[in-house]
C-alpha cells in the first residue's frame, strides 16, 4: 500500500521531468547542443508563477500560459542573442556560453526576488483518495498535464507542416536549406518551444512545492539525466525516460534513504553515458 | 614577449613587497592557486580540447586527503600530497578510458556527472568528515604542518608550484606529445587516422592534469585548514578552473595565469564593493563576463591581445 | 603594445586598490567587522542577521530607555569610552570557507576593526575565527553550531549561542519531562538536512538519545533542496515513531508538513529545530495544517509592552517581519559584545578580550531565554539555554520548561484535525 503510494508519487513527479527534459532533448537532438542553463528556465517559470499570483492574482491557468509565452521569447531571444554565433565556435565557448548565461539568470533572480523561499498560497485543489492512494489535486493535474504536453509536443513535431520542417533540420541541415527551409528559424522555434516546456513545467511544480532561486541548478542535472536515458533527441524517449527517473527516485528515496536517491540517479547515468550513450530511443 | 616575460616574472616574485600587507598577500596567494589550478585544467582542457567540467574530483581529492592523514593519524598534511595524487591519477585511468570515448557535450556531462557523485557520496561518510567537513592543524606543531602565521611563506611556495607546473606544460607544449594533443583538439578522426595514438595520448594528459589539480586542491587545504564536499568537490570548483582558463586562453601556456591575474583580484573587488549590499551582483557580473566572453572572444585574452597586436604591427610596419 | 600592456598593468592596479576600499576611520567609533553570507543559499538568514546585529547597534549607539533592562540601552553611544559608538562594517562570504577567510584578513588588516563577528556557517567560522586567531582580534559568534569552534584551544573567540550538545540535550530532558507526565516515547525519528548544521545537530541527538534510553527509529538525512519528500514521509509513516525531530532548513520544514498532510500521516508530535520553523515564511504557509508543532527557540516576542516585544517591533519596522530565533542569537551576541567593550573602557583588543572573558549577564538583561552569560575556557557560553514553543493558531507561545511557560503545552499535537 505504502509502495503503491510511493509509486504513484514518483510517476507523477516524472511526469514533470518528461516536459521539461523534451524541451532539452529536442536542442539536442537538433543542434547537438546542451543547453547548460535549461535548469533555470523551469527557475524562471515558477518565478512567473508566483509573480502572475501575487501581483495580477491570475490562477493556474493563466499564470502556466504566460510562464510558457514568457520563456518562449526568452528562449527565442537567447537563440538570435548568444547560441547562433557560439554554435560555430570551438567547444569550449559552447560549452561556457551556457554556463554563463545560467550564473547570470540564476542570480539575476536572486537579484530581483531575493534568497527567500517562496511558494505559492495554498492551493484550493484538496486531496483525493483513489482506492486507497492520497493524491493531491495539484499534484495529480501537473502530473497529468505534464504528459499531455509532452504528447502533444511529440505530436507537433511529427504531424505538423512546422514539426516536419524543425526535424528537417535536426536531420540534415544543409538539406533542409536546399529546400527552403530556413534553418536559423527553425533553431530559434525550437529554443523557444525548448524554454517554453521548461517554463511552463517550473509553473505547474510551482503548484505544489517551494523553490528558490538555486533550483535550477538540481534541474538541469535531472533534464540531462532524463534526456540520455530516453535518447539524443526523442521526445516519446524523453517521456518514458522522465517517468522512469521519477519512479526510481522515489523508490531509491523510499528503500535506500533520500541521499542516496542522487547517488543512483547519477550512478545510472554515468553507467547509460558509458555503455549505452544513444539511451533507449535514440540515434547516433 | 621577450620585454613581458622576465617583467611578469619580476611582478610575481616581488608582489609581496610592493603590496606589504595580509590581505594582497592573501590575495596574491589566491591568484597563484588559481592559476595552479587553471594551468592543471588546461593540459586536458585546452591543449587536449577535452572540456571536463567535473575536474574538482581531482582537487577533492587533494583537498581531502592530506587533512585526513592529519585528522586520523596525526601525520603533517603534506604527507597527503604525494597519496592525493597517486589516487587521482587511479581515479583519472578509470574514469578517462570510458568517458573519452565520449564527444563534445557528452564528455563534459559525464565529468559532471562523476564530480557530483564523488561529492554526494563524500558528504555521507562520517570518516571524510560527511557534511560537517575536515579540518587541518589549528596551530602548527613545527613547520613541516605548514600552518603559517603569516601568508608569505604560502605565496612563495605556491608560486613555486606554478613555476613547475608551467615549466612542465611548457615542455609537454614542445615535444611530440604536445603535438599529438594539438591535432586531437584540432580534429580527432583525422589525427586519429593519422597515426596518433588518441586514446593514450588523452589519458595521459588527463592523469597529467589530474595529478596537478590534485596538488592545487592540497595547497588549497593545507592553507585554508578546511575542506568540506562543497569547497572540495563542489561545480563551481570546476566551473571556476575552466572560467580561469578559458578567459586568459585555453591552449596557451600563459593564459590560465592571465586569467587568474585579473579573475582573482575582480572577484575580490566585486565582493566589496557589492558584497555588503548583498545583491549577488558579483556572480551576475561574473556570469555576464563569461557569456560575453564566449560570444565574441572565445580563444580568451590572449586571442584578444594577438588579434590586436598583430593589427598594431602591421598597421605600424610600413 | 606596450600601452595595451601598461593599461592592462593600471587595471589589474585598479582592480587591486578596490578591491580593499577601506573606509575612512572616524575617530570615537569602535570598529567591528561583521561576516555574513549576504549573497548564496543562505542570503536570506544572512541579511535577517544583518538587520538584527543593525538594530543591536542601534540599541546601543542611541537612547532608548524604554529598553531599560538591556545593558547600555538607556544611553547613547558607550559611556565606557566616552560615548563612541559601535561602527558595523559588513562583508559578504557568499557561504564560501574560503571568502571567508581572506575577507577577514581585509577586515583586519585594511579595515583595521577592532572586533570580529559571525558567520552563520560554520565552515565560514571555523575559517575567519582562524584569522582572528591568528592576528589577535577577538571573535563573537552568535549562531554558529559546530563544536570545534570553540574546541581548537583558542583564546580569542567567545562563542554565545549554545551549541548542538545543548539542543540535543535539551530535546532529552524535555522526552524525560513528557514520560513522567505519562506519555508514551519509547522510539523516535530524526530527519535531518545534510549539511554540517543538520548533520552536527543529528548525531548529538542520535548521541543523547542512545544514552537516555529511547530509540532512534529511524534517521532521514536528505539533501536541503529537495523537490519532493514523499517517499520519506512514507518511510516515517512506515516506522511510526512517538516523536520526529526535525533539522531542516525553511522550504523543507513547509515541504514537510505539506507533505504529511497529502499522506494523512500525523505523528504525536513533530518538533523542529529552530531553522526553518522559526522562519518568517513557515506559519502563514502551513498554520493550518501544523497545529501543534513545537520548535527550539531561545526567543520570544513575549508580552506587548516588554522589552523583546519592543525590541521586536524596531526589528519590524526596520525589515517587516518578525524576528527569527537564529537573528535574534546574533543580536544578543552584539549586544554582550557592546557590554564587554564597555566594561573594558577601550578598543585594545587583549583589553576587550579580558573583558569579554570576564562577562558575566544575569538573565534578566539579556533579550534571550538564556541561564546568563558567561564563557569557560574554551569561550563558550555555558549558561545559553533554549526554550520549547508550540504553534498555537498562528503563533509559537513558550511551552516548556514549565517555569517559563505562557501556554499549556499539548500532547498528541492536532495538525490539521479540529
Amino acid at each position: 500500500m505504502l509502495l503503491t503510494q510511493v509509486i504513484v508519487g514518483g510517476l507523477l513527479l516524472g511526469a514533470i521531468y518528461a516536459l521539461f527534459s523534451a524541451g532539452l532533448t529536442l536542442i539536442w537532438g537538433m543542434m547537438n547542443f546542451i543547453n547548460f542553463a535549461h535548469g533555470e528556465f523551469v527557475m524562471l517559470g515558477m518565478y512567473v508563477a508566483l509573480v502572475v499570483v501575487t501581483s495580477l492574482g491570475g490562477g493556474p491557468t493563466v499564470f502556466s500560459f504566460l510562464a510558457a509565452g514568457a520563456l518562449a521569447s526568452v528562449g527565442i531571444a537567447i537563440y538570435f542573442a548568444l547560441i547562433r554565433h557560439v554554435i560555430r565556435g570551438p567547444m569550449m565557448a559552447q560549452i561556457i556560453s551556457t554556463f554563463g548565461l545560467a550564473l547570470l539568470l540564476r542570480y539575476t533572480a536572486f537579484y530581483v526576488f531575493s534568497a527567500n523561499i517562496v511558494s505559492l498560497p495554498q492551493d484550493t485543489f484538496g486531496i483525493y483518495n483513489i482506492g486507497g492512494i492520497l493524491v493531491p489535486g495539484a499534484q495529480l493535474l501537473s502530473g497529468l498535464v505534464a504528459i499531455v504536453l509532452t504528447v502533444a509536443l511529440h505530436l507537433l513535431l511529427t504531424r505538423t507542416f512546422v514539426g516536419s520542417r524543425l526535424l528537417a533540420v535536426a536531420e540534415d541541415r544543409n538539406a533542409a536549406m536546399l529546400m527552403g527551409i530556413r534553418p536559423d528559424l527553425m533553431q530559434a522555434l525550437a529554443w523557444g518551444l525548448s524554454a517554453a516546456s521548461a517554463g511552463m513545467a517550473g509553473a505547474l511544480m510551482a503548484m505544489s512545492y517551494p523553490w528558490s532561486p538555486s533550483v535550477g541548478e538540481t534541474f538541469a542535472l535531472t533534464s540531462f539525466v532524463v534526456v540520455t536515458l530516453g535518447g539524443f533527441g526523442s521526445v516519446p524517449g524523453a517521456l518514458y525516460a522522465g517517468l522512469i527517473i521519477g519512479l526510481l527516485q522515489a523508490l531509491s528515496a523510499y528503500w535506500l534513504g533520500p541521499i542516496y536517491k542522487d547517488i543512483v540517479v547519477y550512478a545510472l547515468f554515468i553507467a547509460l553515458l558509458w555503455l549505452r550513450p544513444q539511451g533507449l530511443m535514440g540515434k547516433i | 614577449m621577450k620585454i613581458t616575460l622576465p617583467a611578469l616574472l619580476a611582478l610575481l616574485l616581488l608582489y609581496p613587497f610592493v603590496l606589504n600587507d595580509p590581505f594582497y598577500h592573501d590575495i596574491g596567494v589566491a591568484v597563484l592557486l588559481g592559476a595552479i589550478a587553471a594551468s592543471a585544467w588546461n593540459i586536458v582542457g585546452g591543449y587536449a580540447g577535452q572540456v571536463s567540467v567535473g575536474h574538482s574530483m581531482f582537487f577533492g581529492i587533494g583537498a581531502y586527503v592530506p587533512l585526513l592523514v592529519y585528522q586520523h593519524g596525526a601525520w603533517p598534511p603534506v604527507i597527503g600530497v604525494p597519496i592525493a595524487m597517486g589516487l587521482s591519477v587511479m581515479l583519472a585511468v578509470a574514469i578517462g578510458y570510458p568517458t573519452f570515448r565520449l564527444r563534445g557535450h557528452y564528455f563534459s556531462m559525464a565529468t559532471i556527472a562523476v564530480a557530483e557523485l564523488i561529492r554526494i557520496y563524500v558528504g555521507t561518510v562520517d570518516y571524510l568528515g560527511a557534511a560537517i567537513g575536515l579540518q587541518g592543524p589549528a596551530v602548527g606543531r613545527g613547520w613541516w604542518d605548514l600552518t603559517f602565521r603569516g601568508e608569505l611563506p604560502y605565496y612563495y611556495i605556491f608560486l613555486g608550484v606554478l613555476a613547475v607546473v608551467l615549466y612542465i606544460t611548457f615542455e609537454v607544449q614542445r615535444s611530440r606529445f604536445g603535438s599529438y594533443l594539438r591535432s586531437i583538439r584540432a580534429n580527432e578522426r583525422a589525427a586519429a587516422s593519422l597515426g596518433v595514438p588518441v586514446r593514450q595520448t588523452k589519458l595521459k594528459a588527463l592523469m597529467l592534469s589530474a595529478a596537478f589539480t590534485s596538488v592545487a586542491g592540497s595547497l588549497y587545504s593545507i592553507k585554508t585548514g578546511f575542506v568540506d564536499p562543497e569547497s572540495g568537490f563542489g561545480l563551481l570548483v570546476s566551473v571556476q578552473m575552466l572560467i580561469t582558463a578559458a578567459l586568459g586562453g585555453s591552449g596557451t601556456l600563459f593564459g590560465p595565469l592571465v586569467g587568474a591575474l585579473i579573475l582573482v583580484p575582480l572577484q575580490a573587488a566585486t565582493n566589496t564593493w557589492f558584497g555588503g549590499g548583498g545583491s549577488g551582483l558579483t556572480y551576475i557580473f561574473y556570469g555576464g563576463i563569461i557569456v560575453l566572453l564566449s560570444r565574441f572572444e572565445p580563444g580568451g585574452l590572449y586571442e584578444f591581445w594577438h588579434r590586436v597586436s598583430t593589427s598594431w604591427k602591421v598597421r605600424h610596419a610600413a | 603594445m606596450k600601452k595595451i600592456a601598461a593599461a592592462f598593468a593600471a587595471l589589474a592596479a585598479v582592480a587591486l586598490v578596490l578591491a580593499a576600499a577601506p573606509q575612512a576611520f572616524a575617530a570615537g567609533t569602535v570598529k567591528i567587522g561583521v561576516l555574513f553570507p549576504l549573497t548564496g543559499n543562505a542570503a536570506a538568514a544572512g541579511q535577517a542577521s544583518k538587520a538584527a546585529v543593525e538594530v543591536a547597534a542601534e540599541i546601543i549607539n542611541g537612547k532608548h530607555p524604554e529598553l531599560a533592562n538591556i545593558p547600555l540601552a538607556a544611553e547613547e553611544g558607550l559611556p565606557g569610552l566616552g560615548g563612541a559608538k559601535l561602527e558595523l562594517v559588513f562583508v559578504d562570504h557568499q557561504g564560501n570557507p574560503s571568502v571567508a577567510q581572506q575577507q577577514a584578513l581585509r577586515l583586519v588588516s585594511q579595515e583595521k576593526v577592532n572586533v570580529l563577528f559571525g558567520a552563520y556557517q560554520s565552515s565560514c567560522s571555523l575559517t575567519a575565527t582562524a584569522v582572528g586567531e591568528r592576528y589577535g582580534i577577538p571573535f563573537v559568534v552568535g549562531d554558529s553550531a559546530a563544536l570545534n569552534i570553540t574546541g581548537r584551544g583558542f583564546k580569542w573567540i567567545y562563542r554565545v549561542t549554545p551549541i548542538a550538545s545543548d539542543y540535543a540535550a535539551t530535546y532529552m530532558h524535555f522526552f524525560a519531562d513528557m514520560k513522567k507526565q505519562g506519555k508514551t516515547i519509547n522510539s523516535i525519528a530524526i530527519v535531518n538536512e545534510n549539511t554540517d548544521y543538520g548533520t552536527s545537530v543529528a548525531d548529538a541527538v542520535e548521541g543523547e538519545a542512545k544514552k537516555s534510553g529511547i530509540n532512534v527509529a529511524l534517521r532521514v538525512p536528505y539533501s536541503a533542496n529537495a523537490t519532493d519528500v514523499g517517499p520519506q514521509v512514507l518511510q516515517l509513516k512506515d516506522k511510526n515513531p512517538d516523536a520526529i525531530i526535525f533539522i531542516s532548513y525553511t522550504s523543507d520544514s513547509i515541504l514537510y508538513m505539506k507533505t504529511m498532510h497529502n499522506l494523512n500521516y500525523m505523528p504525536p508530535m513533530v518538533i523542529g529545530d529552530d531553522s526553518g520553523f522559526s522562519d518568517p515564511s513557515f506559519i502563514p504557509a502551513v498554520y493550518d495544517i501544523a497545529q501543534g508543532a513545537m520548535n527550539r527557540s531561545a526567543w520570544d516576542i513575549g508580552k506587548p509592552g516588554s522589552t523583546t516585544y519592543k525590541i521586536n517591533e524596531m526589528y519590524k519596522a526596520k525589515t517587516g517581519r518578525d524576528l527569527d530565533d537564529t537573528s535574534a542569537r546574533n543580536m544578543q551576541a552584539m549586544l554582550v559584545l557592546g557590554d564587554a567593550i564597555n566594561r573594558a573602557g577601550s578598543i585594545d583588543p587583549e583589553k576587550i578580550r579580558e573583558a569579554l572573558s570576564k562577562t558575566d549577564l544575569k538573565p534578566a538583561q539579556l533579550m534571550m531565554g538564556y541561564n546568563g552569560v558567561k564563557f569557560d575556557k574554551t569561550g563558550q557560553n555555558i549558561l545559553a539555554a533554549t526554550y520549547l514553543i508550540q504553534l498555537k493558531d498562528k503563533a509559537y507561545k513558550l511551552v516548556w520548561p514549565d517555569s517559563a511557560a505562557e501556554a499549556k503545552l499539548e500532547w498528541p499535537m492536532k495538525g490539521w484535525k479540529k
